[in-house]
């Protein structure tokens, strides 16, 4: 083939149009994620790479979450990387060069053909899947995402048909028409989702390791007006990652397909309220301040349970009722009742339910600094928001006496803030956090059976400020109690038992193996559930939603239902707001002729299986 | 002068709370040794003068002006305001009613007599007369007196009295000249309407017939509701009947749906677990119906009937109808 | 507009009451002490006709201790009230409406409000007249159980509700007086900027034997509590005798059968 003056002219001012733009495009969209506060975090960046290796190259996630599209997905994906230099090689026969030699191109053959047909089939599969099968999540149909399926294919279609002896006047159409369909494709890219090729992997790259993320909203209370209201004003601004969240969004649903509140049937969609119905305002604006304009009912509706955050297969930090709430709450004033009473209760006895005295923690040993932990009891014990809780407070005591471990419970115990800090209040959270790290300021170790508990004293607080102390979950405590023989369990349980796993002890603690340990330990007829490990149904009480009033949705029935579908005689669980929706919402769902599911915690099952020394 | 009965007018008839009234005030007549006045005040009140008459009463005072054809708040306290400066009695008595909260603070203010709202029960101790008043919530008791020889307005807390007990007699009518000038009238009323309420307030319900699982299914609840009609209540219920969408989630009461505190609870089906206990515990009287003995809520509950509530609603509804 | 809100600072609502030992008052211990909620109601409907109206002044009025009463004076100001008078009473506490609405009318009668809203009744003692009282005694037209305010020039209309589901409309010339009922609307929280605003603005406080003119005319004499032993009644038997046995209860322990 060889390219006259013209068409090398021509071919030159093609390029220029369609990469210009595309540059343009992108550089608007990246100049707005620059208008995002603080900046890309760095650290880590061994375990950056690794994950970045294990996530884009490997494409982990997307083929793990959705088998089938996502191998597909993987196929096209390894056939761009493949097609890379071919590409490159392509326009530079357009100037009458080349890259490739004979031998290194017939070799790259070998490569690029296979991967051309398997990227066909991955093309035809997506668009089969999106354009006939229709699965809701994906939304109405995309006249773009049409498009771009037709120009893959035929981008892999005129490739192979290069690989054939063409008549040259057929070869050279076929060589124009790759050429418009990579210019067309490229002048696509950044005005719609399939900007995910260019960010996705930089987003990947600087994902936060800590689940949920948001930053410390620190509030001064002897700052002046002005210092007050810029910090009032940054509230509605979004973080550079959060910006760039927006743009590598590549609307493929899973967010939406894992939320409990939208799968209980509430307005909830995560994929549009947290991130594609902020873009308009975003690029509109060309800023990002629009925090402010999150759907305020969907954001009441979130549990934070951050599986929409997990799944994401970009990077995505999706959940973003912390934002939208802090504005409600902190800037306009407007809060459910229900909210406003737990705040008030918080604010002036410290604890969610206006509550003065705790018979448990009376009838408990008081910490001292002596003792190895400080059994931390969290309002739901201490105040009895379920009472049959109260056993498995005892079932843990039990087993930490039984093992010689020493503990005891502090005598000011302020509520760790978490129902303060997932509606919004950060000025009460706040209020909270500073009595108890004073309270905490000699202790070394602290345990609790509270996942919420644990997490703000762990992760959260120390957003605003180091802390002394380690945390660990009573199960991560139990595990090793087991492991050193300080205590010895035999298996005799033998009923059906499942495990529901909690949000925050599974996904922000990372925990899912010490409970499995420690159950299978005591009980011969573990096993798990549906979605459970990493992948969790929220039970529907957290963000604050086990005080809630009269919803639309009935999130909590979800999970119970899918634990009556398991077949399970007992569920154990490790968090006590796990346990008390549990026992609200099996009842229902029991089936009259069935009997009802048992709800335990952990420490219940152990306490039950001791062998005596 | 004794005790002024004040009688309210409620479709053509003399409302039933204020022969309540009329029972509290034959007990403060018989107690403090006094005799009873009744005040009929109205437009036209002649439909009303015969059976007020044949109550046991020293006599029947008619005030009549054509400005008090509709309740206002300056017309009726103006006119009572006269009527107890002309007739100077130590105690004026009506029922608690929405108007009484209305207008009768205004006389209070206008004539310097204290006004105790709400009474349950009366009684003459250490020679004094003490009036027992629900306070924090309905809780605990009081004991009010009032200082001075200005006596005191007083209204009754319905059912404080009962109508029947009421002694009949024969008592004869007086008209009392009164005046009133339109513009001592300063509010424009108008015409009173009904609205279909769709979101119920359940927390001024005065009593609530509450459903749980023990009802069984979704067609048993109307039997629910036809009792709740019959005794006059609201229909609750507990959260696993809302879950299973047999009754809207503005019925729930608990800890994530309504707070209640009625003069009387009944509940149906109900095993009482802590969270719906919660929402109701603060209830003045709890009546619950369930065929287990071992329930929780009859831990709580003023009487507890154990039995079948298929057996028993229908029934109880019926003898209620029958009243 | 000139705009006077009266708040009482009551124990909460679900506290655990208790006589104390003297059987004057409640065991306070324990009691967590917050605005009395028909108040914060009439404090949201005096913010919101301030809002629609673009321009005026909505000051609150608290009578009570010192040590607690500033609290709930701040919550107000947060919202969005521009200041705040404080009647300060230390125990015993006084009872007698009439004495309570005329201590509020000689502190507050040279302001010359277009506009005085209050509470339908207080959780604690629940007399239900101190908003009648008050603007009887500074010459005001009143009316209770309002749940609709519609202001139009010096005119005002109120929606009052009436028994079993009524309502009806009531025209009054400002300056009035209102009892507002709960419900009406829905209560704001204080916002971060609110809170922060509410420490520089005015409270000014009268001390109650100032302005104390005369004696009360009724007084709590004894608070108890209701001497009902909870003793649970056993119902058993067959559906029929269970059934006269409720009918009895409904009609003369209960006493709902009437109305």
């Amino acid at each position: 083939m060889h390219f006259s003056i013209i068409e090398q002219v021509a071919l030159l001012v093609f390029i220029a149009l369609s990469l210009g733009s595309f540059l343009y495009e992108l550089w608007k969209r990246i100049f707005i994620v620059f208008k995002g506060t603080g900046s890309f975090p760095f650290d880590r960046l061994w375990e950056r790479w690794f994950r970045f290796f294990r996530e884009v190259i490997l494409q982990e996630k997307v083929i793990r979450e959705r088998f089938l599209p996502g191998l597909m997905h993987a196929l096209v994906f390894w056939g761009f990387m493949a097609f890379g230099v071919i590409t490159l090689d392509h326009f530079a026969r357009g100037f009458n060069g080349k890259i490739l030699g004979e031998t290194a191109y017939s070799v790259y053959s070998w490569v690029a053909i296979p991967f051309s047909i398997l990227v066909i089939i991955g093309i035809v599969y997506l668009a089969f899947r999106r354009f006939v099968l229709r699965p809701k999540v994906l939304g109405k149909i995309s006249i773009t995402s049409g498009i771009v399926a037709i120009f893959i294919a035929l981008l892999m279609g005129t490739y192979l048909l290069t690989e054939l002896d063409l008549p040259h006047q057929i070869e050279k159409v076929n060589w124009w028409g790759h050429t418009f369909f990579i210019l067309a494709f490229l002048f696509l890219i950044p005005r719609s989702k399939h900007l995910h090729l260019v960010l996705a992997p930089i987003n990947i790259f600087f994902r936060p390791f800590t689940i949920p993320s948001h930053d410390a909203v620190e509030i001064d209370m002897d700052a002046s007006e002005e210092e007050l209201d810029s910090m009032l004003t940054g509230l509605t601004k979004m973080s550079r990652n959060q910006a760039l969240d927006i743009f590598s969004c590549v609307e493929c649903g899973r967010c939406t397909d894992v939320c409990p509140a939208n799968r209980g049937g509430g307005i909830l969609d995560p994929k549009h309220h947290f991130i594609l119905d902020l873009k308009e305002p975003m690029l509109s604006t060309s800023d990002v301040d629009v925090l402010g304009q999150i759907n305020v009912e969907a954001g009441w509706e979130c549990t934070a349970c951050q599986s929409c955050t997990d799944i994401c297969p970009v990077g995505n930090h999706v959940e973003k009722s912390d934002e939208i709430r802090r504005h409600q709450v902190l800037l306009e004033g407007q809060v459910p009742q229900e909210y406003q009473k737990v705040f008030r209760n918080l604010q002036e006895s410290g604890n969610t339910e206006g509550a003065f005295q705790s018979p448990l923690a009376e009838d408990l040993p008081v910490y001292t600094s002596d003792k190895e932990y400080a059994l931390w009891l969290g309002c739901f014990a201490r105040y009895g928001l379920d009472p049959d809780f109260e056993h498995s407070v005892r079932s843990f005591t039990k087993i930490l006496e039984e093992a010689g471990v020493s503990y005891g419970v502090l005598s000011q115990e302020m509520c760790c803030g978490d129902p303060a800090n997932r509606l919004g209040d950060k000025l009460t959270y706040q209020m909270l956090m500073d009595q108890n790290k004073e309270e905490l300021q000699d202790v070394k170790k602290i345990t609790s059976l509270c996942p919420h508990c644990v997490v703000n004293l762990d992760q959260e607080y120390r957003k605003y400020g180091e802390v002394p102390y380690k945390v660990e979950h009573h199960t991560q405590v139990i595990s090793d109690i087991i492991e050193s023989g300080k205590i010895r369990v035999e298996q005799g349980s033998n009923e059906k038992l499942t495990y529901h796993d909690p949000c925050n002890l599974s996904r922000s603690l990372n925990e899912v193996d010490a409970p499995r340990k420690v159950l299978n330990a005591s009980s011969s007829g573990f096993f798990d559930m549906e979605e459970s490990g990493r992948r969790t149904l929220c039970c529907g009480a957290g963000g604050g939603l086990w005080w809630k009033k009269e919803s639309k949705g009935r999130t909590h029935l979800v999970r119970a239902q899918q634990v009556v579908d398991s077949g399970a005689e007992t569920v154990a669980t490790g968090c006590n707001f796990c346990f008390g929706m549990m026992k609200q919402g099996l009842g229902p769902l029991t089936p009259d002729n069935q009997k009802e599911i048992q709800v335990k915690d952990i420490a219940d099952i152990v306490a039950e299986n001791l062998v005596n020394n | 002068m004794g005790i002024l009965v004040i009688l309210e007018q409620k479709e053509n008839s003399i409302h039933r709370m204020s022969l309540e009234a009329v029972a509290g005030a034959q007990d403060m007549a018989d107690k403090m040794n006094m005799e009873i006045s009744a005040l009929l005040m109205g437009a036209d009140v002649s439909p009303y003068v015969e059976k007020a008459q044949g109550l046991e009463l020293k006599e029947v005072i008619v005030a009549q002006h054509e400005l008090l054809n509709e309740y206002s708040c300056d017309g009726f306290s103006e006119i009572v305001r006269q009527v107890i400066e002309k007739e100077s009695p130590n105690y004026v008595v009506m029922a608690h009613t929405y108007m009484v909260r209305d207008f009768l603070p205004r006389v209070s203010a206008l004539s310097g007599v204290p006004f105790v709202p709400d009474v349950v029960s009366f009684q003459v101790t250490d020679g004094k007369p003490v009036f027992t008043k629900q306070m924090f919530n309905s809780k605990l008791g009081s004991d009010i007196v009032v200082n001075g020889a200005q006596g005191g307005l007083i209204s009754f807390q319905s059912a404080a009295y009962q109508a029947e007990s009421v002694r009949k007699g024969d008592a004869p009518v007086r008209d009392i000249e009164i005046s009133l000038t339109p513009d001592q009238i300063r509010s424009v009323s108008e015409a009173p309407f009904q609205e279909s309420s769709g979101g119920v307030d359940l927390t001024s319900a005065e009593v609530l017939v509450s459903v749980g699982r023990g009802i069984g299914e979704e067609s048993k609840i109307p039997m629910a509701k036809a009792l709740a009609d019959a005794i006059g209540a609201e229909l609750a219920a507990s959260r696993p009947v809302v879950d299973s969408g047999w009754l809207p989630p503005f019925r729930q009461i608990g800890s994530s749906g309504q707070n209640v505190s009625p003069k009387l609870y009944f509940s149906v089906g109900i095993s009482g677990a802590i969270q719906h206990v919660v929402g109701m515990k603060g209830s003045q009287n709890i009546i619950a119906i369930n065929k287990d003995p071992e329930a929780p809520i009859f831990e709580i509950a003023d009487y507890a009937v154990v039995g079948d509530l298929h057996e028993i609603i229908p029934r109880l509804t019926e003898a209620l109808q029958e009243q | 507009m000139k705009i006077a809100v009266l708040i009482k600072q009551v124990p909460g609502s679900d506290s655990a009451f208790r006589a104390s030992e003297n059987e004057l008052w409640i065991e306070e211990m324990q009691i967590q002490y917050e605005m009395n909620e028909s108040d914060a109601y009439a404090l949201e409907e005096a913010l919101l006709i301030k809002e629609a109206q673009g321009s005026g002044e909505v000051v609150v009025v608290c009578m009570g201790p010192s040590a607690r009463v500033s609290k709930v004076l701040r919550e107000a100001l947060a919202k969005g009230a521009d200041r705040a008078i404080h009647i300060v009473e230390e125990d015993p506490l006084e009872t007698d409406p009439y004495q309570i609405a005329n201590i509020l009318s000689e502190s507050i009668k040279s302001e010359s409000f277009d506009l005085i809203l209050s509470g339908l009744q207080s959780v604690d003692l629940g007399m239900g007249q101190t908003g009648v009282l008050l603007g009887t005694m500074l010459g005001m037209p009143t009316a209770t159980l309002v749940i609709a305010t519609e202001i139009s020039g010096d005119k005002i209309k109120v929606k009052r509700e009436l028994e079993s589901g009524w309502f009806q409309w009531v025209g009054l010339p400002l300056p009035a007086c209102l009892s507002i009922q709960s419900g009406i609307n829905t209560p704001r929280y204080p916002s971060l900027k609110g809170i922060m605003g509410a420490k520089k603005k005015e409270i000014k406080t009268i001390n109650k034997g100032d302005v104390q003119l005369r004696d009360s005319l009724q007084m709590v004499n004894r608070i108890y509590s209701m001497q009902r032993d909870k003793k649970t009644e056993f119902i058993e038997g067959e559906p029929d005798s269970q059934v006269s046995r409720l009918m009895d209860i409904l009609r003369s322990e209960v006493k709902v059968l009437g109305a």
